[in-house]
C-alpha cells in the first residue's frame, strides 16, 4: 500500500502560497502599539522604512501552513523552521510562499522530510529563505 | 519600583535570562492568529489528530520575543534569524511562559545584533517549542 511519504519526492516542488499582507493583519499580529515599526506608520518613517513593516515571524507562520499540508501532524509535534530574513515585507506586500524537497532520511521509525524554503515579494525578491522539515511516521 | 532601560547592545550581557508573562491559550486568540497569518487549519477549531483544536505552530513566537521587553523598553529591531523545533502541540487552556537567554552578540558590517535562545513552556514546564532568534537593534 502506497503511503504519504511514498508520494514525495526529492526534488518535488510543494504548491506555493500567496499571501497578500494587510495592514489590519499586521495589527492582529504584533499588537497595536506606538513607537512600532510594525504598527505606528511615523514611527517606521522615522526609523528611515517607507511604511510599517510585516513582523519576519509572520513569513514563518506561512512556511509552517506550508510544511504542514505536507507533513501533517508530523510537522505540528517534529517540525522544525530555520530561517534567515533577507529584505524587510512591507504592509501591502504580496508573498509567495516556495518550497523544493531537499532529502528524504530516516528518523525514530518514520522518515524526516526536508525542504528547500523560501519567500518572494511581488517584485520576485526574495524576502527570507532557509530550510524547514517534518517527521512523516511510516503509517501515515 | 523597576527600571525599564532602553534596549541598547552596550547594555546586553551574554548569559542574561528573561521570562515571559504567564498567557492562557483562548480559542479567541488561535481565532485572531488564524486571521492574521491568514491560515485557517480546521484543526485551529475542530477535531486534530491530537484528539482536539491545536494552536498553530508559530502561535507563541512573540511571547519569546516580547520575554525582553519583561526587562527593557524594546523601540525597535528587525529579525535577522529564527529557528524553531516544535515539541508539542499548543492546546486550548494551557498557560503557557517563555524563557530565555542572550547567547551571543556581535557587530557585524556596522550592525548590532542580539541571538537569545528560548523554551516555550506549559504550566507543568513541558517544553513545547524550542528556538532561537537573532535581531539586529536599531537603537534610538
Amino acid at each position: 500500500m502506497a503511503t504519504v511519504i511514498d508520494a514525495i519526492a526529492v526534488g518535488q516542488e510543494l504548491p506555493s502560497l500567496v499571501k497578500e499582507i494587510s495592514q489590519r493583519q499586521i495589527d492582529a499580529y504584533s499588537v497595536v502599539r506606538a513607537k512600532s515599526i510594525h504598527t505606528d506608520e511615523a514611527w517606521a518613517k522615522a526609523k528611515g522604512f517607507r511604511t510599517t513593516l510585516a513582523q519576519g515571524m509572520m513569513s514563518t507562520a506561512y512556511v509552517s501552513e506550508m510544511m504542514t499540508k505536507l507533513c501533517g501532524a508530523g510537522f505540528v509535534k517534529g517540525g522544525t523552521i530555520s530561517v534567515a530574513f533577507i529584505k524587510p515585507v512591507y504592509a501591502g506586500d504580496r508573498l509567495t510562499v516556495r518550497g523544493i524537497v531537499k532529502e528524504k532520511t530516516a528518523e525514530n521509525g518514520g522518515t524526516r522530510v526536508a525542504v528547500d524554503v523560501w519567500c518572494e515579494n511581488q517584485h520576485g525578491e526574495k524576502t527570507a529563505a532557509g530550510m524547514a522539515s517534518g517527521l512523516i511516521s511510516a503509517t501515515t | 519600583m523597576t527600571d525599564f532601560p532602553k534596549l541598547t547592545y552596550e547594555a546586553l550581557a551574554i548569559g542574561e535570562e528573561f521570562v515571559s508573562n504567564e498567557e492562557i491559550v483562548t480559542p479567541e486568540d488561535i481565532d485572531t492568529y488564524a486571521f492574521a497569518v491568514d491560515d485557517h487549519h480546521p484543526w485551529f477549531s475542530g477535531p486534530s489528530p491530537f484528539g482536539g483544536p491545536v494552536a498553530h505552530p508559530t502561535f507563541f513566537a512573540n511571547q519569546a520575543l516580547r520575554m525582553r521587553h519583561t526587562k527593557y523598553v524594546v523601540h525597535a529591531g528587525l529579525h535577522a534569524k529564527m529557528q524553531f523545533q516544535f515539541l508539542e502541540p499548543i492546546r486550548p487552556g494551557m498557560r503557557v511562559r517563555s524563557r530565555g537567554r542572550i547567547i551571543d552578540k556581535y557587530v557585524r558590517r556596522g550592525k548590532k545584533y542580539m541571538v537569545t535562545e528560548f523554551v516555550t513552556e506549559d504550566q507543568g514546564g513541558r517544553p513545547l517549542v524550542r528556538g532561537q532568534f537573532t535581531q539586529m537593534l536599531i537603537e534610538g
